[in-house]
Order: C-alpha cells, then structure tokens, then sequence
C-alpha cells in the first residue's frame, strides 16, 4: 500500500471481470493509436488505413474463415499457455514443442505401416506426446535442478527447428521434389478435412475448443485444477499445504507441450500436407500465442476469443500487406505494441486508486 | 600448414564472436541487475541498421556505432520502464522488444539494402576493444562498490535497499548499459562484419547473445572464451563440412547452453556460476 | 426531348470512355516470397516489376512480399479479388496452390517461376544462369594460382547443383588441374553463413570465388584478401570494383514484359498455356554475363585473361579472353551453338551422366542431381 497524500494505492489480486475487460481493451486502444502513429509516418492516412483493414478482414464473408488458419494453432497453443503460466510455468518453447508435433505427424504419415482411418488418430496421438515429451526436459530441469525454464524452452526451440532442417535436407527428403527440401505429399488418408471453402481443418479445431472446456473445467472443479491454482499463486503455501510441484508443474507442462504438439500436427496434416522448411511451418505461433494466453488472463475459455483477437490481427497483417503494400514486418510491430501495452497495464488490472476519504 | 589452420581459426572465431561477446557483457550486467532482457535481437537490428545509416550519411563507422548505442540505449530504457518501473513480466516485455525492434528496423530500412560502405571498419580491430572491455567490466563488477551494488541488487534486492541502494536507479542504469552494448553489437555487424544493410541480418545473433551469458556463468571474462568458442564453432561448422553435417553442429551453442545450465545447477564443477537470486523478480519495496 | 436524348447521348459516350479507359489498363499482381529488401530472389523480380511498368504504360501492378508457402493460396484471393487479371507467383514453394487457383479461377492468367506443374491457365517461367556460370568457370580456371576454386552454394538442389556443375565443368575446360571446392550453407540469405563458409575456403587455399546467395558477403570477404570474385543475381560491382571478375546477372522483365504483351495481345489467353514454358537463358537475354549491367567482364581483368591460353579442339590455340567471348556469342544465337551439358559427360565417380551427342534438355537439367568431374567436397544425395 503506498500513499500519496490522500491518494492510497492498493493491490486488488482478484479484479472484477468489467474491469479487466475494459483495461484490456484501453491496452489494445492504445497500441492501435501508437501503430496509427507508424502509419501515418509511414505516409498513409491512419483512419483510412484501419478502415481498410477493417473491410477486408471482417467485411468479407470470404476471406473472414482466414482468421482460423492462424487462429487454430494459436487456440490450442494459448489454451496449454494458460494452464502453463497459471502453474508458473513460462513456457516459451511452444514452437518447439509445435515442431515435435509435425515431426512425429509426418512420420505417422510417411513412415510407420499405420494405415485407413487409423492414420489420422494416430498422428494426433503421436503429436501430442512429442510435443509433451519436448517440453519434458526443461520442466524436469526446472523441479529437479531450479534451472530457469524461459532459457531451456528457448533453446529446445532452435534444436527442433535444426532438426526438422535436417530431416527434410536429409532422410526424410521426398523422391517427387525433385531435389527440393520437402518431404512427399501425404496421401489422402493423411489430409485432414477442411470446412469447404475455407482453410478450417475442423477436427483440429474442435480439438482446441474442447481442451479448452476440458481444461476449464479441471481448473475450476478438479483436486488438480485447485493444486495447480494454488500452486500459482502461492507457492510457499501450496508446500505447506503438501501439495507437489513436481505434480502440478508436470501435468501442467505434459499437456501444454501436448497440445502445442497438436496444433503441429493441424498444421502438416491441415494446411501443408507434407513437411518442409521448419520457418514456414509455423507463422512464429509459438511466441505470438504467449499474447493470447496473456490476454486470456488465466482463463482457458478466454483463449478461445484472445486467440481469434489474435487470429484477426494476423489477417490484418496480410492486409496490410495486400491491400495497403505495406512491409511484411508491420505485423512484427504490431504484436510488439499490442504486448508492450497489454503487460504494461498490467498494474492499472491489480491496483486501485482511491481518495482517502479521512 | 597445421599452423595455420589453427591460426586462421582463431582469428575467425574472434571475428565471429566480438558481436556475440558485446552483446552478452551487455546481457550479463542487465541480468547480474535482476533484469533478463530478451530483447537483444531487437535491440541488435536496431543498432545495426541506424550504425549503418549514420555511417553511410556521415561517412564516419565510429558515429555509426556511437549512433547504434544511443539507439540500443533507448530500445533498453523501454524494457527498463516497463519491467522495473511497472514490474511487468521481464520475459514478455523482452520478447514484445525483440518483435518491435525487428518491425521497426524493417520498416525503417527499407531501401537501404544494396548499398556498399566506403569505409568500413576493420572487424579485427575491434576484436581487442571487446576483450579489453570485458576485463574492465569484470573490474568494475568484482572490484568496486558500483560493481557490489549491482550485485546486490541482482541477488539481495531488500538488502541492497536496507543499505541505501537505489535499486530502481541501478536496474535502470544496467539494463540501459546492456542495451548501450547490444546496440554496438549490432552497429558492429553492418559497419564492420558484412559491411551493408539487409532486412533480418542479425539472424538469430542476439538469442546466442543471451545464451552466451548464461554459459559463460554471468562472468564476463569468461564470457570472452564463451564468445570465442561459439565463433569457432560457427565457423568449423563450414571447415569441417565435408566430414561432419552442418545441423548438429549449427545446434551445439543451443545444446551447450542446456547442457551448461545442468552442470551449474548441480554444482558439480566450479566452473558454471550460478544465476543471480533475485533475476527476472520485480523489486518492490517492502515485499520479498 | 431534346435535352434528355443529349443526356442519353452524353452518358453513352461517358460510359464508352470509361470502360475504354478500364479496359486500356491490365492489372497484374505478384506474390514474392522474401522481402523486396532481400538484394537478391526477390528484390530481382521486384526491379523487374517496375521495368515492366515502365516498358508497358498499360500495366498496372501490385504485390505482396514475404508471404509464407502455407498463405500463397489467401495471397492469390486477395489479388483476384483486387481484379488482377495476371498473377505472377515467384517461388517453387507456390507451385500446388499456383495450380490450386488456376482451377478455381479459370479466367485468371497465371504464371510460377522455378516449377514444373501448368495448366490451361497457369504457365510457367524460369531465367537460367547455368551457361554463364560456365563462362565464369572458364575466367576462373584462368585466373586461379593455387588451383582451388571455390563455390559457396545456398541447398544442395537440383538447381544450385546444375550451376555448380556448368561453372566446375568451365574452370576445368581451361584448367584441367584446378578443383571446384564446395561449401554449402543451407540458407538462401544467410550473410554470417556466407561469410564464414568464404573464410574457410580462403583458408583452405581458394584464391578465385562464386556463390549463390542473396548478398554480396562473398564478395566482400574475398576482397578483403585481395581475392577475385563473381557477383551473382544483383549487381554487385560496386561492393568490390578491383576484385570482382564477372558474374551472372538476371532479367526477369525481359519474361514479363514478353508475357505481358502477349496476354495484352491475345496471343496467351486462358485456354492455351498448359505448354507454355519460358526457359530463358542468354539467347533470349533474360540472364547476362556480368557484375554489372553492360560490362560483361572487369576491364582490370580483361588483360590477364587475354594473357592466358588454351588449346581447344574447336578454336586451336585461343585465349581464355576470347575463348569467353566465343563461347558467349554461341550460346547467345537463337539456335546456341554451345552447351556445356553435351555429352560425353562423366560425373565425378566416372559413371557416364549424358551420352556422347545427347545435350541436356530442361527437364533433365531440373532435376540433375550428379556433381562434375572437378567438384571437391560435401554433395548431398549424391547418387551412386
């Protein structure tokens, strides 16, 4: 608690949801005014820009679905986040964690005797598990060994990325590519559905809405989802109380790393259909979903909309890009503004002003 | 013949390395501060982009350096203000800087690119300045008061305060000091390691940054045999081509770095320092 | 009456007017898959876009930069919907969502750069360098003393492979004792990459270099040692004006700009390109020999190359200088005269790659995997 004069400064740990809504909102107000700012700078008029964007993201019923091709991976990635940081987990390996995913999808598909219906089960399976395996060592390395996650997770990232680059320069180089570095095209059994007429491979998405219930539901009703709550947001008392960090941080992290994995395996079997270059498999959803667990303030379900919030800025990129010929890294600037607002109002969310009224 | 294998290879691997080695001093005094800053590749492309546009318009390298730490200074005085003064999350903050940066320097540099430098600096003779540099740093960390202060306020920050530190002024001075030298570091890319500018040139050079720091144990004479082994194992991975595949060499520094962060946690070996105790916690007064 | 049937009059003949203005334009859109800034793939076929537009003053054009291989098909959308009529997609990763669109948008022209798959609508288009990396080979086994050459190649693929091969087969048709040595670096932009690869073929010995990159790195570090060079893709004469010898560069708007016209005048419509493919070399002048546009070899270097002779069974006793020029002036007829990939051709294993009197056509030439008899180093799918 800090006074100044009759000013009084205190911490609010559980703020009301109004309130949270309206300071995430004034955070995104404020980066879209300071990204104006750019635009204007960069020679365009900022209002007409954003009108713009506007019609060509939201206004057309045929490019809307394209929010969902970045959206997918970034809902199931933010909703394993969420769960991630509530366990005080920061996972910034979720692109790793994502590559593991294709690597063992793309294996399912192209190497192992699975085969029919069973191929695409398979895959998620196998996804799954590699991403949670790849995100088993630095959660161990943290409980056993204290060893910060931010920097192991970092650096699993860059290992998966040398490793698919190997792959597909290597071994796994398809004999139809002409000496391109690209695996061969799954067969169909491999594919998933699309909704018709939209990049949506429905039964990935599906994934993500459901681990979001799933999750929520854990969180609020489960003996786990209670011991990974308190195990956030005190730790010394969450020892006290005999409950296991080595428990909570290590489901936490499984189904994280997991569900990262799964949105890996939505992208090979979704949207490329064959493995190749590891920098184009993934549009960077492994750090940008960090701004949708962020934004989602600890809730699963939320990270369903912050991940379309989030699926809309990525389209808006592309507009830009189109539309307003603009340089592709104005989407960089954009998710860097939106971050720097959002955790710098992060204070204006926990503390409260008030007039002392003695 | 042998020789001079191992001649040139020292030299390249103190070529590649001197970028590498500024920008993780810089790290290291931000983090022995308390503060992690993720954003040294966005403050790198920064500095290597206005380094390079100072250069060119001034015709004087020297300016551009000086221009790319004023630049890398500023970017960092950013993750300062919000990771000390509104004690948001250290890890986001540097991560939102490093997207930022690369934008911006995109943005920015546009049109710039094809274009040679007259008179580029020599990127061996910088290589000195960067060893002696990382001396006088391990001086003034270990050796004098303004050294124990930061290391106070990295391990003991409710102490460091109780004796009369200033630990928001210190954390701001160390993480901006850090961002002075990523800034160089990047500058030192486009005037003197290439000499040009291209969008994305740094390429990764600012994460190897952080991991360096850590590897080399917060310590920044160690950090200059860190740098120098990185370098050189950057640069065997072309020598050695025909015996060994490029990727797992390529992925040694990352592979390293965990394996290091292992070693130092066991304590096994005296070798790996031990990361400072209060780093990536924000500092309130009065609480712990 | 009168006043509305002028009215009437007016409006028909505004109507005219304005769709005989929209039709005079014709918009075409280009998908890039780096940053225009990139100096290289990209920032070529950019430069070449706006030669275009120049050269054509109907044309209208728009693009969209770094678009991931995964957003080439929303990319597309996007352009047919602004109302391109022609859409240009500039990278192989765009080959099956190029072919994807020509089906949904059968009134729409295509055209993909580097690939092999077409359509009724959807052509395909390639500028090729493998003739003038053979006349830098031929400068460069000439100038070479330690007899080591050496190539910095971007992927070991079928293309970088065909370019290393012509210029290794040219520095041993001069040099029969030097060798071409490779390093790869696994990146199309990669300047810390090119730089430490170019450092550790000088220490290795090389003393004369060519590349495939997206910068003039290699250049620059070679020139650092006093080493000759050969720029590829942009000028880059300017980076190095004392070190760099020749090199390959390349003119996508000469594609364009024929394309274009034929579009605009009806000679490729919708229907009949599912056998149009410009594979374009010196004879159609999409590539030329030099570090700069005009200046086929470094005037410095002109006199050491004339110093230097060979005997050919073709030309007797020729200096390389000429031996370039004639080579060159073969290769450039409509009918080329010359092509290093006519048999009897060995790879380096001694296994026969193409028949005596057989030269390679292009399918062959995208897909050669072998590497020339003068290649030292790493070569990735190598085939037995």
């Amino acid at each position: 608690m800090r006074r100044l004069g009759s000013l009084r400064i205190e911490r609010r740990p559980d703020p009301p949801l109004p309130w949270v809504l309206l300071v995430s909102g004034l955070a995104i107000a404020g980066a879209l005014v300071l990204a104006g700012l750019i635009f204007w700078g960069y020679g365009l008029n900022p209002f007409e820009a954003y009108a713009t964007i506007a019609r060509d993201t939201l206004g057309d019923t045929r490019i809307l679905p394209e929010i969902f091709r970045p959206g997918i991976p970034l809902m199931l990635i933010g909703v394993g986040l969420v769960l991630a940081f509530r366990a005080q987990f920061y996972n910034i390996g979720a692109e790793g964690q994502l590559l593991a995913g294709t690597i063992a999808a793309t294996w399912v598909a192209l190497f192992s005797p699975i085969h029919g219906a069973w191929v695409i089960p398979a895959m998620f399976v196998a996804g799954a598990l590699a991403g949670a395996l790849w995100g088993l060592l630095p959660t161990l390395m943290k409980l056993r060994l204290n060893v910060n996650e931010v920097i192991t997770t970092l650096m699993m990232n860059y290992i998966a990325i040398y490793t698919v680059q190997w792959l597909v320069y290597g071994p796994w180089k398809g004999p139809s590519v002409r000496g391109f570095p690209y695996t061969d095209e799954f067969s169909g059994a491999a594919v998933l559905p699309l909704i018709p007429g939209t990049p949506i491979h429905w039964p990935t998405l599906l994934l993500g809405v459901l681990a979001a219930a799933v999750l929520a539901f854990m969180l609020a009703r489960t003996t786990l989802g209670f011991e990974i709550r308190v195990q956030g947001q005190n730790p010394t008392a969450a020892r006290y109380a005999g409950i296991s960090p080595l428990r909570t941080i290590v489901v936490a992290m499984l189904i994280s790393g997991g569900l990262a994995g799964i949105a890996g395996v939505g992208e090979v079997a979704g949207i490329h259909r064959r493995l190749f270059d590891p920098g184009q498999i993934s549009q960077g959803y492994g750090y940008a979903a960090i701004i949708v667990a962020w934004l989602a303030r600890g809730s699963p379900l939320a990270a369903i909309l912050t991940a379309v919030f989030l699926g809309i800025v990525y389209s808006a990129g592309e507009v830009m890009k189109a539309t307003l010929q603009m340089p592709a890294r104005v989407t960089d600037v954009f998710n860097g503004l939106i971050l720097f607002c959002l955790i710098g109002s992060e204070r204006l969310l926990y503390y409260r002003m008030r007039w002392n009224s003695n | 013949m042998e020789l001079e294998l191992i001649l040139t290879t020292i030299v390249r691997a103190a070529a590649v390395g001197t970028p590498l080695l500024w920008a993780s001093l810089g790290e290291i005094y931000a983090e022995r501060s308390g503060v992690v800053n993720l954003g040294v590749e966005g403050m790198m492309i920064l500095g290597a982009f206005v380094a390079f546009a100072t250069a060119y318009t001034s015709g004087n390298p020297i300016l551009g350096l000086v221009a790319a730490a004023v630049v890398g200074g500023a970017a960092a005085l950013l993750h300062a203000f919000v990771s000390v003064s509104l004690r948001a999350n250290q890890y986001v903050s540097g991560l939102a800087l490093s997207m930022l940066g690369l934008g911006l320097a995109g943005l920015l540099g546009r049109g710039w690119e094809g274009i040679p430098l007259e008179n580029p600096l020599s990127e061996i003779a910088l290589v000195p300045v960067g060893v002696v540099l990382a001396g006088v740093l391990w001086i003034v960390l270990y050796r004098t008061r303004w050294g124990l202060a930061i290391r106070s306020v990295g391990e003991l920050p409710a102490a460091a305060d109780a004796m009369g530190i200033n630990v928001v002024l210190v954390r701001y001075l160390a993480v901006v000091f850090g961002g002075l030298l990523a800034g160089v570091a990047g500058g030192f890319l486009s005037v003197a390691y290439r000499p040009s500018w291209t969008e994305g040139m740094t390429a990764g050079t600012g994460w190897i940054a952080i991991a360096l720091a850590i590897f080399a144990g917060w310590d920044p004479l160690k950090a200059i045999g860190a740098a120098f082994l990185f370098g050189a194992l950057f640069h065997l991975s072309f020598r050695l081509q025909a015996w060994i595949p490029p990727e797992p060499l390529t992925m040694l520094p990352f592979v390293f770095t965990i394996a290091v962060l292992a070693l130092a946690a066991r304590r096994t070996t005296r070798l790996f320092g031990a990361a400072p105790e209060a780093l990536g916690i924000p500092f309130v007064r009065g609480e712990r | 009456m009168r006043g509305i049937r002028l009215l009437l009059v007016i409006g028909l003949v505004l109507l005219l007017v304005a769709t005989g203005a929209a039709q005079t334009k014709l918009k075409a859109g280009f998908i890039y898959v780096g940053p225009i800034g990139d100096y290289g793939w990209t920032h070529a076929h950019n430069e070449a876009r706006l030669l275009a537009m120049k050269a054509l003053p109907y044309l209208e054009t728009s693009y969209i930069e770094s678009v991931p291989e995964g957003n080439a098909g929303p990319s597309i959308d996007k352009l047919v919907r602004a109302g391109n009529q022609v859409i240009f997609t500039t990278s192989f990763g765009f080959m099956d969502a190029t072919i994807g669109a020509a089906k949904k948008y059968p009134n729409v022209i295509f055209a993909h750069a580097s690939g092999f798959k077409r359509a009724p609508n959807s052509a395909t288009y390639m500028a090729d360098f493998y003739q003038v990396y053979y006349l830098n080979g031929l400068a460069a086994g000439a100038l070479t003393k330690t007899n080591k050459v050496a190539y910095v190649g971007a992927f070991p693929i079928p293309e970088v492979k065909r370019h290393l091969d012509a210029f290794a087969l040219g520095v041993c048709a001069v040099n029969p004792t030097a060798r071409v040595h490779v390093r790869w670096i696994n990146n199309w932009f990669s300047p810390p990459a090119a730089k430490e690869a170019t450092e550790a073929l000088i220490a290795a010995g090389a003393d004369a270099f060519a590349f495939t990159e997206d910068s003039p790195t290699v250049i620059q570090v070679a020139a650092k040692k006093n080493l000759a060079s050969f720029s590829h893709y942009s000028p880059m004469y300017k980076f190095a004006p004392n070190y760099v010898v020749s090199g390959e560069l390349v003119h996508w708007d000469r594609i364009y700009i024929d394309f274009l016209t034929k579009v605009r005048n009806g000679t490729y419509t919708t229907k009949n390109l599912q056998n149009v493919d410009y594979w374009w070399l010196l004879a159609e002048k999409a590539v030329e020999m030099g570090a700069q546009p005009g200046m086929a070899i470094n005037p410095l270097y002109v006199n050491k190359l004339k110093a230097v002779t060979v005997t050919t069974s073709e030309f007797g006793k020729i200096s390389v200088y000429d031996l370039i020029m004639k080579r060159h002036a073969q290769m450039s007829q409509a009918k080329p005269a010359f092509d290093p990939f006519t048999g009897p051709l060995k790879d380096r294993n001694g296994v026969t790659r193409v028949a005596a009197g057989h030269t390679m056509n292009p399918g062959e030439l995208t897909s050669m995997e072998w590497a020339a008899p003068c290649v030292v180093g790493p070569w990735p799918n190598e085939p037995k």
